[in-house]
């Protein structure tokens, strides 16, 4: 049943240009953000670490969660249109499954995401030649869990897009989100809120530590507010006239 | 034309575009004015709010004329009411319609941000005189950054039925303008970038600053103000208008 609704998604994001976007962003942060290193190479003297910083400080504060937050907005949009969630309603399928279909297919847009935000750091440290040795398992970790916040995110801007029928409503909200997930990893609660977990995960602003508060309780918050997310979203989805 | 507001204005009407707008910029507001503010913050207050404000206005102007622009947009596009509205009335009054509802509202946020800064630092206690000329010259080049930057993501918002487009490029080119600010050794970066000219046109610099007195010896200075590059900007934003309204004109609708 999920393996037909996914097809169902793939059809309905065919032709659609939204994945260019995910794979132009990260470019911004790998070209100007290894100026930026390269600009202050003298003050930022951890190599692989800096150079991770300028990479992803912006990206996973501000700029990833307002594209996670027009992703999701479209998806939703396509089901608000036209009343297609009476056509979506009315399949021989759990509600549960069409709001899980569409938060795995938003969860690959995140994965390929992080890889290829993983792939050009390593090449941007290569191409200004780098000495250090380079931390895969380090950046493996960070793109990994970057990922897994990034879905708790990304099933927080569905949920709200399966209420605001508005495309651009919850895109501000996903803005202030990252901004308010700032604010708690400032004061030491970033592995709570769901909206700093992804640059937790990603570990921007010191990538030198490890995780404070471990990977295995950061990967069980990440699954436990997935699973009360997607659960209150098909309430949702079985309760109210869409 | 005020026919035409006036129906802009009710088709919106529990819209909560206004809300939306004063949300964006309370948020922009708290997010500026909190943190403990100690003498020296006290001190050089007002030149302070000056130097940090074109930052903080390339991250959430952008994101303000997005949602406008695509909350003022997606509403005909949602119900393929442009064909309806351009057999009734001619399509370039359309777009200026909107447009000027929507600029409408972006003025009314810098205004609001800029009045509660001031607010703030009378309230707050900085020393010294307001500079209100500095203030004024600060208030021209949000102004018109921000005018600019509105006309771009209407024309977008317009033309693209699928409102991703008008977001993802104005994120993206978003993300380049505020880097660009970051990039001091290419400064032309910002200058061709319409996201970048709240840095092109930020005219008070910090100086004073190293690891070791760190803000106690902070001192702010105004700079060269590029006032041929406000005039280009301004052009270009007339420019932009004028080809987006005749693509608009031409477009199926």
């Amino acid at each position: 049943m999920l393996i037909q609704l996914l097809k169902a998604e793939r059809m309905k994001l065919k032709h659609s240009p939204v994945w260019l976007a995910f794979l132009l962003m990260p470019l911004v942060p790998a070209l100007l953000g290894t100026l930026n290193y390269m600009g202050n190479i003298e003050i930022l003297k951890s190599e692989w670490y800096s150079l991770w910083t300028q990479h992803t400080i912006f990206t996973c504060y501000f700029f990833l969660p307002v594209m996670l937050g027009v992703y999701c907005s479209y998806m939703m949009h396509l089901e608000h249109a036209n009343h297609n969630w009476n056509k979506v309603l009315t399949m021989p399928v759990r509600r549960s499954m069409v709001f899980l279909a569409k938060l795995i297919t938003v969860s690959y847009m995140i994965l390929f995401s992080e890889i290829w935000i993983g792939v050009l750091f390593i090449l941007s440290g290569k191409l200004i030649g780098m000495t250090g040795t380079l931390p895969l398992l380090s950046v493996m970790q960070w793109c990994l869990f970057g990922t897994l916040g990034g879905i708790v995110m990304a099933a927080v801007q569905l949920l709200l897009s399966l209420f605001i029928k508005s495309f651009a409503l919850p895109v501000g909200i996903a803005f202030a989100g990252g901004l308010s997930g700032l604010i708690f990893l400032a004061k030491n609660l970033g592995h709570i809120w769901p909206y700093s977990l992804m640059a937790y995960g990603m570990n921007s602003n010191a990538p030198q530590q490890m995780m404070k508060s471990g990977y295995i309780p950061f990967a069980v918050i990440c699954i436990v507010y997935t699973v009360i997310i997607t659960t209150a979203a098909s309430e949702v989805l079985k309760r109210r006239d869409m | 034309m005020m026919e035409l507001l006036r129906c802009e204005f009710k088709k919106t009407r529990r819209r909560y575009i206004t809300l939306t707008t004063l949300g964006i910029t309370g948020v922009e507001l708290a997010w500026v004015l909190y943190g403990d503010y100690n003498p020296d913050m006290l001190r050089t207050g007002w030149m302070m709010f000056l130097y940090q404000m074109p930052l903080y206005n390339a991250l959430f102007i952008p994101i303000l004329a997005m949602v406008i622009s695509s909350r003022l947009c997606d509403l005909e596009h949602k119900g393929v009411m442009f064909k309806q509205l351009c057999s009734i009335m001619p399509k370039g009054k359309l777009y200026d319609a909107k447009l000027l509802y929507g600029l409408g509202m972006m003025w009314i946020s810098v205004i609001v941000s800029w009045i509660g800064l001031i607010l703030f630092g009378i309230v707050k206690g900085f020393e010294g005189a307001l500079p209100i000329r500095l203030y004024l010259f600060y208030l021209l080049f949000t102004l018109v950054p921000a005018t600019v930057l509105y006309v771009f993501q209407h024309t977008l918002s317009m033309l693209f039925r699928n409102q991703a487009v008008a977001f993802f490029t104005g994120i993206i080119g978003e993300f380049l303008g505020v880097f660009s600010m970051f990039l001091s050794q290419i400064p032309f970066l910002r200058s061709i970038l319409i996201w970048g000219s709240f840095g092109v046109l930020q005219f008070v610099g910090m100086y004073g600053w190293t690891n070791e007195t760190r803000m106690s010896t902070v001192y702010y200075e105004v700079m060269d103000i590029d006032w041929l590059y406000c005039v280009a900007l301004a052009a270009a934003g007339m420019v932009m208008y004028l080809i987006g309204r005749k693509l608009f004109c031409e477009s199926e609708g």
